[in-house]
């Protein structure tokens, strides 16, 4: 049997965006192929996430356990192999999440396979195979890899690639229950609690709109204008490296080759200066706007409109703006 | 307690790489150790000066350049490195590179592995989930904590996922990729640096390891690499404030539909 | 002939280069603007243990070879050119005589603390009326007893508001001039020690200089540096040459630094909308630069090599420290030019290396003099 299955995500009763993102690319890799689409979904509780899964997939495998309750490798990667052994799909992708990433990889070479990370595109080439695009070198170069033999082929790829649409008026689906092999005693890694930050926003990685202040911004007590206007379009805020540096964020903000890399609909840069590091998170942003003091800023380089002036000025004032033109 | 850290020798950020051709990268000759392998490094020193004793090993896989992250690592207080070098080697893929390193670290004694989250040369994150798999041993990937239980057989670590970290123990021995955020590594000592000018690399190719080029033939192959597509030039907003934020606003909503 | 690094000096260069850019490189601009002397910054750097770099390892040295000593001094230079000068103070002329010279229990006293950078030494050659003319020296030393009393006042002297210890150049003999000169360790708790006002420069502002003033100064009879008296000029002589090496690799260094950041405006700078990197006239400049930069950095390493092989390289030496000064000095100025009108302005680096570059032409003997001694050799003059 072949298929492609789409590793759906979920954390705490919600079904990730990236996954559904990927349902709907998924719909249309499967009928260039001519084939059907599966969507995967393991944790505890999951009920009504299948229920909605069956109306956007052909079929719906499910485990529903307490053991699957956090993910780790020796529950979610074992099973996921035994299912990938009993149904021999030809193409398995999930999102390049924190989970995805450490999933995938474990599970391409217990499934002797191959993998392509952090793709931002998936297409279908001459040979019916999958070509994964991803960017190398921190975004310096892309590459096109392919699978030559082993199946199924592996790809997690990144939020905002596929655009979401709309899939409920497809058929319903099958739900398909299967029983874990897991006991308490196989599963090594044990999660004793999640940290989450309570900022109650979309991560960085899958915001629709982030709004960033590098150094620029001069000190952590300004970072309330940032907020604002984060507030105002129901974006997240990110900053630079250097800000983290000084403390004046957490990491979980940062953007750029070692904190997130970022692909919102758009981008806004205040008082960010362009070091390679940062513009190297921001690359597949699809629209980047940069306000700097400086007029040879390397961001402007980047950005697609640019604004040299002061982001004192020039954020409150934006915040202004868009609040007038969203109340329209 | 053995520690392993893989360190990879990779073209620095700054580095210049454009696409040749097809399969071909021109990349400018900068090169430093992989940004997360340090952290690794750093995490394994900190380990053994913890307990007190133990060893740490610097292990990597690729040619003569790699020599150099090995130098790096033992500059900042490893006691051992070997390189695994092989021309069947150059053209591998993570899966590949995981088969290779298990079949060499199955001849160590090991308590903790450690590596970086992922090598920014290919950003794939793949070596370290494989090579935990391979050897079939718990791993925890983009940790930003590690404990080490008084027992040595257990560890506590943090891990980043979206928006927050989650808490979670496993049994020794592990694999864990180090995030940014783990620690502060140390620069190295000068008296490190000459050490690591006059260290013996010990080095092992595929014959040594029992492995033959047919068993880590990879399962993935570039078609082909490109030049990331080029954004159009910027388009400076002229007008004066506050004249420039109305048009800003203008552009995002009616142009290009952002909001 | 062998004109190559070996692969463990690459290294070690790497690994400098990549020490200088992060413990130093984010801080240039600050160090420069503060004019302060960063204890902080020195003692950081210290425990790296790179102030031992040319001493023997029964003192906390590494005694490397002299190649790599440049290699560490070029790339200390891309940082903040005032702390490396007092970083090269320390290693150089601020320790040479001690280590050289000095008693077991000067060395432990004074070279142990120094290697780690719990002391600040520095060497105090010139005077009002004299500074390349070491013949001028008016600084005496006259032994009473068992002691040499000092009596003089040195000025422009890298790390005298801060020195734990310094060399003195004094004459032991008005009447015979550069026959009668002699080194000698004076410690700043020594009575009739005290320093001057500290001076405001134009570049290097890390660095602290000033004057320093010996008013009866009393120092054991082993204070006296040399194996014998009236050497003095001949054991200065042998540490120059190294210091000239290094000063013409800080020139290539400042110089690279220099016209790297330009090269980076100049793709990015547009007029009648175009890089200005398109044009001949700017294109031109960074041609003539390399040229020039690849010149005076291969004869400084050729330099280091005859020092290291124990050949005799006094005027090499010079003409190094002349030719690679002169090479920076030139882009330094074409780097401001590359920058246009936003040279003139602080908030860009160019205006600092055009700055920190003159204190290239003092140290290591000033321009003038060196010409004409060079000249008077090449002219077989007696």
């Amino acid at each position: 049997m072949a298929g492609i299955w789409i590793f759906v995500e979920q954390r705490d009763g919600a079904i990730r965006k990236v996954s559904m993102e990927l349902l709907s690319g998924g719909k249309e890799l499967a009928s260039t192929l001519g084939e059907d689409m599966a969507a995967v979904l393991l944790g505890y509780q999951v009920g009504p996430m299948a229920e909605k899964l069956a109306k956007c997939a052909d079929r719906v495998y499910v485990i529903d356990d307490p053991l699957f309750q956090y993910y780790s490798a020796d529950s979610y990667g074992e099973s996921l192999a035994n299912m990938v052994h009993t149904y021999d799909p030809s193409v398995l992708l999930g999102g390049s999440t924190f989970m995805g990433r450490d999933l995938f990889p474990w599970l391409a070479s217990r499934l002797a396979t191959g993998y392509a990370a952090d793709c931002t595109d998936i297409t279908i080439g001459d040979d019916k195979g999958i070509i994964a695009k991803r960017p190398m070198y921190g975004g310096k170069v892309l590459a096109d890899v392919v699978f030559p033999q082993a199946r199924p082929q592996m790809a997690t790829v990144r939020s905002n690639v596929f655009p979401l649409k709309s899939l409920e008026e497809a058929a319903r689906g099958e739900i398909i229950h299967i029983e874990p092999k897991e006991d308490s005693s196989t599963i090594r890694t044990k999660v004793e609690r999640a940290e989450k930050k309570a900022t109650g926003k979309v991560d960085l990685t899958e915001a629709d709109i982030v709004v960033a202040a590098g150094r620029g911004i001069k000190g952590p007590e300004n970072f309330h204008i940032i907020e604002e206007l984060a507030e105002v379009l129901n974006a997240t805020v990110g900053t630079t490296r250097a800000v983290v540096d000084n403390q004046w964020r957490d990491h979980n903000d940062q953007i750029g080759k070692s904190g997130k890399i970022i692909s919102p609909k758009l981008y806004m840069a205040f008082g960010i200066s362009g070091a390679i590091h940062h513009t190297m998170g921001i690359d597949t942003s699809k629209v980047i706007v940069a306000v700097d003091k400086k007029p040879n800023a390397l961001i402007f380089d980047y950005a697609d409109y640019g604004i040299v002036g002061d982001l004192f000025q020039i954020v409150p004032a934006l915040t202004a703006e868009f609040k007038k033109a969203l109340s329209e | 307690m053995d520690i392993l850290v893989l360190v990879k020798q990779v073209p620095d950020t700054e580095a210049i790489i454009r696409a040749q051709s097809d399969t071909e990268l021109d990349i400018e000759n900068k090169y430093s150790l992989n940004f997360f392998d340090e952290f690794a490094v750093e995490e394994a020193l900190r380990i053994k000066e913890k307990l007190g004793s133990g060893k740490v090993a610097v292990i990597t896989l690729g040619s003569k350049k790699a020599v150099d992250a090995l130098r790096r690592g033992i500059a900042m207080g490893a006691d051992e490195a070997f390189q695994i070098e092989d021309p069947a080697l150059e053209e591998i893929d993570g899966y590949a590179t995981a088969k290779t390193l298990a079949k060499f670290i199955e001849s160590q004694g090991y308590d903790v592995i450690l590596c970086g989250k992922q090598a920014i040369d290919d950003d794939s994150g793949a070596v370290g989930p494989a090579l935990a798999q391979f050897l079939g041993i718990p791993y925890l990937t983009s940790i930003v904590e590690l404990k080490i239980a008084a027992d040595k057989k257990e560890a506590r670590a943090a891990r980043e996922i979206e928006g927050g970290t989650e808490i979670i123990t496993c049994p020794l021995p592990a694999l864990f990729t180090a995030q940014k955020g783990l620690n502060e590594p140390r620069i190295p000592q000068v008296a490190g640096v000459m050490k690591a000018m006059k260290a013996q690399i010990q080095k092992f190719d595929l014959k040594a390891l029992g492995l033959s080029p047919e068993d880590i033939r990879p399962k993935t192959k570039i078609l082909k690499f490109y030049p990331p597509g080029k954004r159009p030039p910027v388009k400076m907003i002229e007008e004066e404030f506050p004249k420039n934020v109305e048009v800003l606003v203008k552009i995002l909503r009616e142009q290009e539909k952002a909001i | 002939m062998d004109f190559a690094f070996t692969e463990e000096q690459e290294f070690f260069r790497q690994t400098v280069r990549d020490t200088i850019d992060r413990m130093i490189m984010p801080k240039v601009q600050e160090l420069d603007e503060g004019e302060e002397f960063s204890f902080e910054l020195w003692h950081e750097f210290a425990k790296l243990g790179y102030l031992g770099i040319r001493h023997p390892e029964e003192y906390g040295g590494m005694n490397i070879d002299v190649i790599s000593q440049m290699i560490f001094y070029e790339e200390l230079f891309r940082g903040d050119v005032g702390f490396a000068m007092t970083v090269t103070m320390q290693i150089l002329m601020g320790t040479y005589f001690i280590g050289r010279f000095g008693t077991e229990e000067i060395k432990q006293k004074v070279l142990v603390p120094a290697i780690k950078g719990e002391k600040i030494g520095t060497i105090c050659f010139t005077e009002d009326q004299s500074g390349s003319d070491l013949a001028g020296t008016r600084t005496t030393a006259v032994l009473e007893g068992d002691e040499w009393v000092i009596n003089g006042t040195k000025m422009w002297i890298t790390n005298a508001p801060t020195c734990n210890f310094c060399t003195v150049l004094a004459t032991t003999d008005p009447s015979q001039g550069i026959k009668a000169l002699n080194f000698f360790l004076v410690e700043e708790d020594m009575p009739g020690f005290s320093r001057g006002q500290q001076l405001k420069k134009l570049g290097s502002r890390s660095s602290v200089t000033g004057e320093l003033v010996f008013d009866n100064v009393r120092v054991p009879k082993d204070y006296f540096l040399g194996e014998e008296l009236g050497k003095g000029v001949q054991y200065a002589g042998e540490i120059l040459n190294e210091v000239r090496v290094m000063t013409g690799l800080a020139a290539c260094a400042i110089a690279k630094m220099a016209m790297d950041d330009a090269r980076e405006y100049a793709n990015r700078r547009i007029t009648f909308g175009n890089p200005i990197s398109k044009y001949q006239l700017i294109r031109s400049k960074f041609a003539n630069f390399w040229a020039w930069y690849e010149s005076a950095r291969w004869y400084c390493y050729r330099c280091a090599w005859m020092i290291q092989q124990g050949l005799p390289c006094l005027t090499e030496c010079m003409l190094a420290k002349m030719f690679a000064t002169e090479m920076c000095l030139s882009a330094v100025d074409e780097a401001t030019r590359i920058y246009g009108g936003n040279a003139f302005a602080m908030e860009y680096p160019s205006q600092r290396y055009f700055r920190d570059a003159r204190f290239l032409l003092y140290g290591g003997g000033c321009h003038e003099v060196l010409q004409d001694y060079l000249g008077r050799i090449y002219l077989k003059e007696d």
